[in-house]
Parts: structure tokens; sequence; C-alpha cells
């Protein structure tokens, strides 16, 4: 399984990234436009909310940069611009039905690491601007970075582990018959909880509270903002994107062609995602860090345990 | 351009006294969908409300230092009247869409003041001067939050101490407020932080300038010792507002903006005069939400308990006396209240002038119920995280409107 494509897939997947992004945003801002009535406005008005976050994509650019006193420019810069290239990198061993960009042998491990450039990302652009919220803002994802990277590592393992390899199309290929999502499902609730937080997203968005006025992005401002929210966005999307190939089964499914169930899946995961924030106040950091170590973590050894007892009796 | 801006985003800066007008414009935003947002860096339009750009050179650098920190391009506005806000935003969003840096004036009740905006607006309006020192100044006054206590040059140098666990940290003295996102309006609190541990706490006095007019949510139980007729449902309905306008930043501060969002949306319909008939099914489902939400009770509980004890001791009388309790338990009563007040708020019976106890405590007392609310502050926010520290300030929400308030003689205060 899982073959290579041509050249140009290179530069069509940052593309197919940003639109499914904005599609996601756009969706994300008509559920929270709906929010204060408990129901969605006209037709006309969910139109003009659902293209809102393009529109403020182009208001970012056209706005003049600010910079706070004594703040660390290239620090905040290189913060804000690594995270959406975190994203790109990571989803290029993403498949679409059984393509991907580039199938990696070590593909897990390259998705790991690049999405682990995030916690780069947050604590420079917190960091940079010299400005004590956005400070507390990249503090934060550190601390969220300990909470859910442990978890989050043992459960992607649990499926290299159910295939035998760490190869992406191969983790696809050995969930032919049955979806990874059914015998392991702690791993992949912890897989989904992990890919917010990665995202610091939903319940986990406390690095970017608004208590903290935006947190680790408080003081970014024109392009740079848009790259660092939009960033963000990107690694929603992949770290949603990247729980099919792990989880549900990838491609495979009935009548429909491979790269269809792909898109289908993700969007259900997505449409999750952005569901879950809606519902759930932001978890505090001091709280989860102590539900991953004592809870989540041992549950995740026990889940990776039962998978490999399977893997080693088949 | 103009299409990018046709929906701009809202940075409120609201000073003590003006809920009234915070309230009008922050129902008008919700009408336009126009986001509030927390900080400069993501707004467009500054709106002032009430009289912060007008008060002396300190809060002049309130707003002056809030302007420099908004990205061009950008427009503010003023409003001091809650008549003339759909007035002021449209003239601020022309103002943005043109690209000019005007500001709208809602003036009319503080006409001495007008002249003194005016003035201000001419040294910040001309465009080059605004650009050449933006990069030069815009420096730390950047965020809403923590430089506007005259702080010219920054924060200052951090400087160590031990903090709980024995080690030697850096210590940030960071000022919170007066303007910052669902955070008590011209509230000041000096911290001193070691990483995100609020290790001192210092309220520091409302820098507003004394208002005759009684403070919004107590106004109907002032009006009824003032001899005024006012009926048991006029108290009620503003008592189920004032509930749910605590509540919403409640439930923002601990990340739920959907419930936020709704809350502040039943807030508007209560104060636009909804009948009981209405409220009660709207605030039902908000109530039982809120109540069976697990996360939320995981989130609160434990934060800044205050025992029933410890609260007569200071004098506190409201919500958090009965609570009896922590964060959540605080939020409890609010929700109750709001239950019983909604249902109330069609009585016609006149209120009984003897008790008077508004939405902070009892109204009777020689020193206003939020003064309580801040005197038991830093003792609940020392040794907690910062974002614990903001869950526990909405949890109290002291009414700073109640501290401008000087009434005139004779009419409040009984024990006087």
């Amino acid at each position: 399984m899982g073959e290579r494509t041509s050249l140009w897939a290179v530069l069509v997947l940052p593309a197919l990234l940003v639109g499914v992004a904005l599609v996601t945003a756009g969706f994300d801002a008509v559920l929270a436009a709906g929010a204060r009535r408990g129901r969605p406005g006209s037709l006309r008005e969910t139109v003009a909310r659902a293209v809102e976050p393009g529109r403020q994509v182009l208001r970012h650019l056209v706005q003049q940069p600010r910079r706070t006193r004594a703040s660390d420019l290239p620090l905040a810069r290189i913060g804000a611009g690594l995270l959406p290239v975190a994203a790109v990198l990571a989803a290029v061993v993403l498949p679409l039905g059984f393509r991907s960009v580039s199938d990696l042998p070590e593909g897990i491990v390259w998705f790991n690491a690049m999405e682990a450039l995030a916690w780069a990302a947050v604590w420079l652009a917190g960091w940079g601007p010299n400005s004590t919220l956005s400070l507390i803002g990249g503090y934060r994802f550190l601390a969220q970075g300990l909470a859910y990277e442990l978890p989050h590592m043992l459960a992607i393992t649990t499926a290299a582990l159910g295939a035998e390899s760490l190869r992406v199309g191969e983790v696809v290929g050995a969930q032919a018959g049955l979806w990874f999502a059914v015998w392991m499902p702690v791993a992949f609730g912890i897989y989904l909880l992990s890919a917010m937080a990665m995202a610091f997203w939903g319940p986990f968005d406390q690095p970017a509270g608004r208590d903290v006025a935006g947190g680790a992005g408080a003081e970014l401002s024109g392009a740079d903002r848009v790259l660092f929210l939009g960033g963000r966005w990107l690694l929603l999307v992949v770290a949603a994107a990247f729980s099919v190939p792990l989880f549900l089964g990838g491609g495979h499914g009935p009548l429909l062609p491979g790269w269809a169930w792909t898109v289908l899946k993700t969007a259900a995961v997505l449409a999750f995602l952005v569901g879950v924030r809606r519902a759930i106040p932001t978890v505090r950091m001091e709280r989860y860090l102590e539900l991953a170590w004592v809870v989540l973590t041992p549950l995740a050894i026990v889940q990776a345990l039962v998978v490999a007892v399977v893997v080693l009796n088949r | 351009m103009r299409a990018a801006v046709s929906r701009p985003s809202v940075l409120l800066a609201v000073s003590p006294g003006a809920t009234r007008q915070r309230l009008a414009v922050e129902a008008e935003l919700a009408r336009r969908g126009w986001p509030c947002v927390s900080g400069p860096a993501e707004a467009d339009l500054l709106v002032v409300v009430g009289d912060l750009g007008s008060e002396g050179e300190e809060s002049d650098g309130v707003v002056a230092g809030l302007w420099r920190g908004i990205p061009a391009p950008k427009a503010r506005v003023w409003i001091t009247d809650p008549e003339r806000v759909v007035d002021a935003l449209d003239g601020g969003l022309a103002d943005l869409q043109r690209g000019e840096h005007e500001s709208h004036h809602a003036h009319d009740e503080h006409e001495e003041h007008h002249e003194h905006h005016e003035h201000q607006q001419n040294g910040d309006t001309d465009p080059r001067a605004d650009h050449s020192g933006h990069d030069m100044h815009s420096g730390h006054h950047g965020h809403a939050g923590h430089d506007m206590g005259g702080l010219v040059e920054g924060l200052p140098m951090a400087d160590r101490a031990d903090d709980r666990d024995g080690l030697r940290l850096d210590v940030l003295h960071v000022p919170l407020g007066p303007v910052l996102a669902d955070w008590p309006a011209g509230l000041i609190l000096r911290l001193a932080l070691q990483g995100d541990v609020v290790q001192e706490v210092t309220v520091e006095p409302v820098a507003a300038p004394p208002s005759p007019r009684p403070p919004f949510w107590d106004e109907p139980w002032l009006r009824a010792t003032a001899g005024e007729h006012v009926s048991r449902g006029d108290a009620a309905r503003r008592l189920c507002a004032a509930h749910l306008d605590s509540l919403g930043r409640f439930f923002a501060v601990t990340g739920w903006d959907d419930m936020a969002a709704r809350t502040r949306y039943v807030r508007d319909r209560a104060l636009a005069g909804a009948a009981a008939a209405e409220l009660t099914p709207l605030v039902r489902p908000l109530i039982r939400r809120a109540q069976r939400s697990r996360t939320l009770r995981w989130l609160t509980t434990g934060l800044g308990t205050l025992p029933a004890e410890q609260a007569r001791q200071r004098g506190v009388t409201g919500p958090a006396l009965v609570a009896d309790g922590d964060a959540y338990s605080r939020m409890l009563v609010w929700l109750d209240a709001v239950g019983r007040s909604a249902a109330a708020c069609d009585a016609a019976e006149a209120l009984d002038a003897a008790e008077i106890v508004g939405p902070r405590g009892r109204l009777d007392t020689p020193v206003p119920p939020s003064r309580a609310l801040l005197d038991s502050l830093p003792r609940l926010l020392e040794g907690t995280e910062f974002a614990c520290a903001r869950v526990i300030v909405a949890s109290l929400d002291p009414d700073l409107d109640e501290l401008t308030h000087v009434p005139a003689p004779g009419t409040v205060h009984s024990h006087g």
C-alpha cells in the first residue's frame, strides 16, 4: 500500500490544507454566531459568517505590523512562522486515500517529530514579544505539552504496533478488515484528546486563552498573526486527518473511492473536534496534567500491552 | 479593503461608573455581530465607554496606550450616552473604512469634556505623527492588561525571590486592569508573579472621579430607599440581569464561550424588558446546563474558598456569603438567584424599602458591598495560578461603580 505521488502534490498539499482549514474555520464561525440565540440566523447571515475567516485573513494581511517594547522580533517571527511549516511538514506522510506525498518508512515518527515543532513555535511566539500575558501563554503550552505528549506517543505507538510497521501506508493496509479504532478504543480516544491539545484547541486552548488576552498570540498582528493562528488551524486539520490512517481505516470503505473516504472521515473528526470546543469549558493545565499522568498514561500503557499480546499471538 | 473591515473587531475600554453605557454597547455589538476582542493586537476599533479618556493624565495614558497598541488601520469612538451608541459605532466604522484615524463622540451630557477630547484627538490623528511614533512608542503600552499604571518604560526588571517550593525564581510585577476582557471595569490589581503563580496581590484604589449617579445594578433598591415607588418586578429584573452579567464573565473566563454568549443574550433580553413568560424558558436551559456540567465543576471547585465565617468578618453580605465556599458554589448561588428572579420580574407590588439587598449585598451598610469583596480578594488570590486568579475575580465580580458613587447626603446610608 501507500503509493508515491508525483511532484506536483508537493504544491497541492499546502493549498489543500489551507482550503480545509478555511472551511473548518467557517463552520466554527457559523456555530459561534448561532451560540448566542441558541439557533442559526438567516441563510444570508450564515453565509456572511462562513466567509468571515477568509475576510479576517485579508484584513490582517493589509494591517500594519506592530511590535512591543524590547521584543525579540526574530524569535517571535520564527515562532509564528514555524507553526504552519510544522503542520505542512507533518502532513507530508498523510495519505489521501492510499497516496501520500511521501510514504516514509518511519512516517509515524516523522509526524510526531514535526508536531513537536509546535512546542518550539508556541513557546517562541509567546516569549518573543516581551509581554507577560503572551509569556504565560507560552508557559502554558509547555505544561500542556508535558501533559499530552506522553499518552499521545503511546497512543500512536499502539497503532504502529498493531500494524507492525512505522510506515503510515502499512498502518492503513493493516486496517483493511477491521479499523484500529474498534479494537484500540482507548488509544483512539487518547489520540483525539492529544490532537486537540496539540493544536491548543477546544478544551485545551488555555495557551491561547481569552483570560490572557489571546496568550501566546496576544501580541501578534498582521501577517504574523495570520501565520500563527492559521498555523494553528492547519495543525488542527492535520492532527484530525492523521487519526484517519491511524485508527479509522484510512481510505478503506465500500463503494466510494479511497480519497473520498479519507475526506469524509476527516470531516467527521473535524466536526467532532469543533463541536467539543463548543460544549466544554477550557481545562486548566494543572488539572489535566494530573489526569494525564495518573489516568491516561497508565491506560495507554495497558492498551499498548493488550495490542502487543494480540500481535504476538497472531 | 472596505469589505475586510465591514465587521471590525472591537476593543472595549470601560470606565467604572459606565455600566449602563457598556450594556448598551455590548448589546448593539452583539446585534451587529462585531466581535469583542481581548487585546489591542487583534482590534480595529477602540470603543471607549464612559469617561475613561477625560480624567486627567494618567487615564489619558490608558486610552492612549491602548490606541498605540492597535495596528493601523484603526479608528476609535467615545461613548458616554447610551442613547447614541448606534450613531457612534456607525461613525467609527465609516472612519475605519475611509482609513482615517478619527474619533466619534457620543457626548452630550458631558459637554465640558468635549473640547479636551477634540484636542487629544487632533494630536493623535495626524497620520504621520501617529505612524512615525508607532514603532518607537508602541512599546509596552501594547497591552490592554498590563501597562495601565503609568509605567512608560515597560515592565520593571524581574527580581528574584523564593517561590512556594523554596526555589529561587524570577518575580514579575504585573499590573492587571483597568481594561481587560471580562474584567470588572476599573479594577487594578498589582500582581507579583513567579511563572504564572500569583505570589502577592494589592488592590489599587479606584482612579475614577466620584459620580453622583447611583450604580446601575443597585439603582432600584437605592431609588426605593430614597422614597420612590419601585416595583418588586423591576428590582427582580435588575437582579436577574446583574447575575447574568456576572455569569457571562465567569463563563468567558473559564473558556466556555458559547455559554457566555448565550448568557449575555438572555441578559440583554432581560434588560430590554422581556416578560417573565419569555425569560423563564430562556433561563432554565442555561441553569440546567451549567449545573450539569461536570467539567465546569471539576475546573472550578476548590478555587478561592471563602468560608462564611471569614466572609462575615470582612463584611461580605451578598452571594459570596450565602455560597459559603469556592468559585463553583458562588456560581451556583447566582444560578439559583437568576432562576428565582426571572420568574418574579413581572411582580407589580412595591419594593420594601426596609430590605435593600442589591446583587452584591446589603446596601445599607457604611461601606458598599463591593468594597468587602475587594478586601477579600488578595487573600484568595495569593498562591493560585494566574488562570485560577482570573476565575476567582470573576466569581466575586466586584462592581466598582459602587465605589465611585457618592450619595447625596441623607438619601441612602441609614448608618451613615
